[in-house]
């Protein structure tokens, strides 16, 4: 696994670790936001690439500034490496919904701390700066949240901007062709997973309403590449447009 | 495996990172400084120069050393977090052995399989011994560069005792490149005191 800078300004940094080298699990991007030597994990993978999230991890921040997780539904690709990242370090605070805590508590580490994000969403502190639990619910779990930090303008959306990309892929969605040729190319790649992963066309329009309110330069999804630039908003448009939910909505 | 331990090398082995390529860049600009200095007096300073030239070469060199380092630590810390995963199930099954053994109930397969991953384990403890071994190897390596750099610092401080007129500036370089090799010099040992004290309780329990 690879990591590789979103966003840095001083001591305020984002990194993605993406490219996993396990191929026969579903490949998963995890994050890092890194503020005044405190460090917050987004989605911190599976059990089985747990050695390698962790050893691309410690390329870019030391174990000990990790104080927080955040967990974006209860999925095994998302959170089932809880009872080795708190094996590793008791003090991480887990901020997960809280309509999946005893769900995600099937996973082990039955004494990990659990803090519950109520269905509304709400906040957290990391190194002295607020970040923003965003609902995004039934996208495509029933409860689940998106992280949105309004300093960086990095908002992390879970499954949404998904794509299913081959081994070697790239951190980013290419942005330097303005006539949106890569974006159309990558979204191919989204199509089929938001279509039949995403039950909702009522719960997209919600989401969009409410991140078109956000400044957003950089859109950092769970699987696949990166949205920054004019592609945030071509993916919005194209999100828009879709119909989802196609196994019974066709 | 003590996670603990292994959380305070892996703290330790950043930290080290860090610390080295700071003092690498540091020690590249001062012999840069060096040159220019040189380049500026002629042939006056050309003693120094070669001195300079070397102090260069000695970074370049460091630097390449300083990047094996980081390969090295890479599969040391996944052969650990690997081994971590594998104790998670020998432990989910000591469970379940001893939840049944209340029942008085005995499965041969579940001990078996749980012995499997404990040889597996076992296995596992030896690789990551090796990497760390490879790893102290390649500290060892940095450490003699660190060696040859500092006697290269030495020379530059003959050469600028012995040149008349801009001795002061010289010797002012010559002791921020000291300085430099010497922080980098500690860095390098405390992180190898680090080391050896892992390695030293990994062949204990091997």
């Amino acid at each position: 696994m690879k990591a590789a800078p979103i966003f840095e300004a001083g001591s305020h940094r984002w990194w993605i670790l993406y490219d996993q080298d396990e191929h026969r699990v579903i490949d998963s991007n995890v994050y890092v936001m890194e503020s005044n030597g405190q460090s917050l994990i987004l989605d911190p993978g599976g059990f089985e690439i747990f050695p390698q999230v962790f050893a691309a991890l410690v390329e870019v921040v030391p174990p000990s500034s990790l104080k927080a997780a955040f967990v974006s539904h209860q999925d095994p690709d998302i959170a089932s490496s809880l009872p080795l990242w708190h094996g590793c370090n008791e003090q991480i605070q887990w901020h997960i919904p809280k309509l999946w805590e005893g769900f995600i508590r099937h996973y082990g580490a039955l004494e990990a701390p659990l803090q519950g994000i109520p269905d509304e969403g709400g906040d957290m502190l990391i190194g002295g700066r607020r970040l923003e639990f965003i609902p995004a619910h039934y996208l495509h779990s029933s409860a689940n949240f998106h992280v949105y930090d309004p300093e960086a303008k990095v908002l992390f959306s879970g499954d949404v901007g998904a794509a299913l990309l081959p081994p070697g892929h790239g951190a980013w969605v290419d942005c330097r062709d303005k006539t949106g040729r890569a974006f159309e190319e990558h979204i191919t790649e989204a199509k089929y997973f938001h279509e039949r992963w995403m039950p909702s066309n009522a719960a997209k329009k919600d989401w969009i309403n409410r991140v078109s309110k956000l400044k957003i330069d950089y859109l950092c999804p769970q699987h696949g590449a990166i949205y920054r630039g004019d592609n945030v908003q071509r993916f919005l448009d194209w999100f828009d447009g879709l119909n989802v939910g196609t196994a019974i909505n066709e | 495996m003590d996670v603990q331990r292994i959380m305070q090398v892996v703290d330790a082995s950043f930290a080290a990172r860090q610390s080295i390529e700071k003092s690498l860049r540091e020690i590249d600009r001062r012999a840069l400084n060096a040159m220019v200095l040189v380049k500026r007096h002629g042939n006056a300073l050309a003693g120094y120069g070669v001195v300079a030239q070397a102090f260069r070469e000695r970074a370049a060199s460091l630097k390449e050393s300083a990047s094996h380092l980081q390969e090295t630590i890479a599969p040391l810390i996944h052969a650990h977090m690997r081994i971590l995963q594998h104790q998670r199930f020998v432990t989910s099954f000591d469970t379940m052995i001893q939840a049944m053994a209340q029942y008085g109930l005995v499965c041969a397969s579940l001990n078996n399989t749980q012995s499997q991953w404990q040889k597996i384990i076992t296995q596992e403890e030896t690789d990551a011994r090796k990497i760390l071994l490879r790893l102290i190897a390649a500290v060892d390596a940095l450490q003699e560069g660190i060696e040859e750099q500092e006697y290269v610092v030495t020379n530059g401080r003959i050469e600028a005792a012995l040149a008349e007129g801009t001795g002061a500036p010289l010797m002012r370089v010559s002791r921020d490149m000291g300085e430099a090799v010497r922080t980098v010099s500690n860095v390098i040992r405390t992180y190898r005191h680090q080391l050896e004290s892992l390695e030293h309780e990994s062949s204990t329990h091997i």
